[in-house]
């Protein structure tokens, strides 16, 4: 049987109405906050380099989770604000079932010389167009209004 | 069951609110037992990871969020959590896989980072109570101790001042800790009494701070255990016990569910005499009054004495039986996963003569750690013996 009923009425149950309220407050870490500091004032990224096997981290890492040994602040590069679109896809619904007025493109872009890659929004005219392989550039919000979050990159294009 | 060594431990600093992500306090944790043990990722065969909710951290699911920082990418891994229990039920965790000839060496990684939950976790305990039964009273955890405390207090007529000698004790023991976060060389007993009221009877300087911080241990099996080391420390014996959410109908002046679990790791170890036997404890200590209830849960004493033997002196480091001579949660910290920092590594540490500054005279050979959990319901006791 296929279950495609998407809404049930729970208060027809006698029910006690909660939530689970808990505000946050998330540290950006040591390698994040070198990142995001850098991200605030230059159109590139910041990776980090295992002195052991060389992998390159984008977002950077302060360890090589192979080697497992520190990666030294010497050992940290800087790369353009782009990369190759590895794989993606493209969102028509939301998570409440509803049909999003356009279609959202999200990809996984490996970062251009680095071993990473990182999801990214794409912004396309196409969303109909095969991606794989499609270069793309990262689109930053302008300097002025930078915070040093990953809002900071708007979508990649 | 095979005989399972404990080859090196490590512990970040315990801090209120660290910048370092979950990750990277693992990664410290895990590097630093790594570099004791002299072993690399490669000679970890299997991890346990332990932390308690998930809503102190804020990320759901946060064990996989913290592996690639616990040497686990890659590797057999567990998460185990209990509450407050899982400080010392994660290394029983990681104890199995070695004893049960799965893993030959395993590593054991507990973090928490309470910081996170802003501004304060305590926000993350509202969410712990039954939704129908308890959660429209909108109740606090200190309520909870402090109608346990004010129980034992009448139970056993036992005065204030007596409980406020334990956070003097362990608040100073933390002073040689080098990861503490309120030791304090100069506290005395009127401090405690003249601190902030919270919920009769408990005050300010009864608890332990909220905290971020991570905690690891490395255990190996017998035939390798000369691999890395000429004085192996051995875990002698674990046992654990759970009891009903009802603790409304429980008498609250003794944790029998403690005692249970402290008979089977005693069982275990063979011990029969807990308190001429062992040569030190360090049971959780959240509140002070809990390491007196805890001390008599393990059996180290009779109903009602452990407040006799704190003011005798006899649980000072350089007592008959040295109680949390780590400084224990109410000096050190109490990032509550993590705090195996202080229930099981310190026990490594002092076993092995390695503590330092806190390091217990005697020649200690006997350890027994604890911790306590859920809502009033999670005894974990481990035994380690050299």
């Amino acid at each position: 049987m296929t279950f495609l009923e998407k809404q049930s009425d729970p208060t027809s149950f006698m029910h006690w109405r909660g939530d689970m309220q808990a505000d946050y407050l998330y540290t950006n870490g040591v390698a994040g906050n070198r990142f995001f500091a850098h991200l605030k004032k230059k159109d590139t990224f910041l990776a980090s380099r295992c002195p052991q096997c060389k992998k390159v981290f984008m977002p950077p890492r302060m360890f090589c989770e192979d080697c497992f040994c520190d990666i030294p602040d010497k050992a940290w590069i800087e790369v353009p604000a782009r990369g190759t679109v590895r794989v993606w896809t493209v969102a028509t619904i939301n998570a409440h079932g509803k049909k999003l007025k356009e279609p959202k493109v999200i990809a996984l872009i490996d970062i251009d010389k680095t071993d990473s890659a990182m999801l990214g929004i794409i912004k396309t005219k196409n969303p109909d167009k095969d991606l794989f392989g499609q270069k793309v550039k990262a689109v930053l919000r302008p300097k002025k209004k930078r915070e040093g979050t990953l809002k900071d990159i708007l979508y990649f294009e | 069951m095979r005989e399972v060594a404990v080859i090196g431990g490590g512990m970040t600093l315990f801090r209120r609110r660290l910048l370092e992500t979950g990750k990277e306090l693992s990664y410290l944790a895990t590097k630093m037992a790594m570099e004791e043990a002299g072993i690399e990722k490669q000679d970890i065969d299997m991890v346990v990871l332990g932390s308690a909710p998930d809503a102190f951290d804020g990320i759901h699911i946060k064990g996989d969020n913290l592996v690639d920082g616990c040497a686990a990418a890659g590797k057999p891994y567990v998460r185990v959590f209990n509450g407050g229990g899982t400080g010392v039920f994660a290394p029983i965790a990681g104890w199995w896989h070695v004893a049960s000839g799965v893993a030959d060496v395993a590593l054991v990684v507990c973090e928490e980072k309470m910081g996170s939950c802003y501004p304060h976790p305590q926000t993350a305990f509202r969410h712990i109570w039954d939704p129908i039964l308890d959660r429209p009273l909108n109740p606090n955890l200190v309520w909870l101790f402090a109608m346990e405390m004010n129980r034992y207090m009448t139970a056993h007529d036992i005065k204030k001042e007596d409980i406020a000698l334990v956070a003097v004790k362990n608040k100073r023991n933390a002073v040689g800790h080098p990861c503490a976060q309120l030791a304090d060389p100069n506290i005395t007993v009127e401090d405690v009494l003249n601190s902030e009221m919270m919920a009769w009877p408990v005050q300010r300087l009864d608890i332990s701070p909220p905290s971020d911080g991570a905690s690891a241990l490395i255990y190996c099996s017998k035939d390798k255990a000369r691999q890395f080391t000429d004085e192996p420390v051995w875990v002698a014996g674990t046992g654990w016990t759970i009891d009903s959410t009802m603790w409304t109908n429980r008498d609250l002046y003794f944790p029998q569910y403690v005692a249970n679990a402290a008979k089977m790791a005693y069982k275990m170890a063979g011990i029969s005499n807990p308190f001429k036997e062992i040569d030190i404890a360090e049971p959780y200590d959240p509140f002070d009054y809990k390491e007196l209830h805890h001390m008599e849960g393990l059996l180290l004493c009779d109903k009602g004495q452990a407040p006799i033997l704190t003011r005798e002196g006899v649980t000072q480091r350089d007592g008959d039986l040295p109680v949390c001579p780590s400084g224990g949660l109410l000096g050190v910290g109490n990032p509550i996963a993590a705090t195996m920092g202080q229930k099981v590594c310190e026990l490594y540490w002092q076993l092995t003569g390695k503590a330092g500054k806190r390091q217990v005279p005697g020649d200690p050979r006997v350890g027994v750690g604890q911790a306590w959990g859920d809502i009033m319901q999670m005894g974990t006791v481990i035994v380690l013996r050299k």
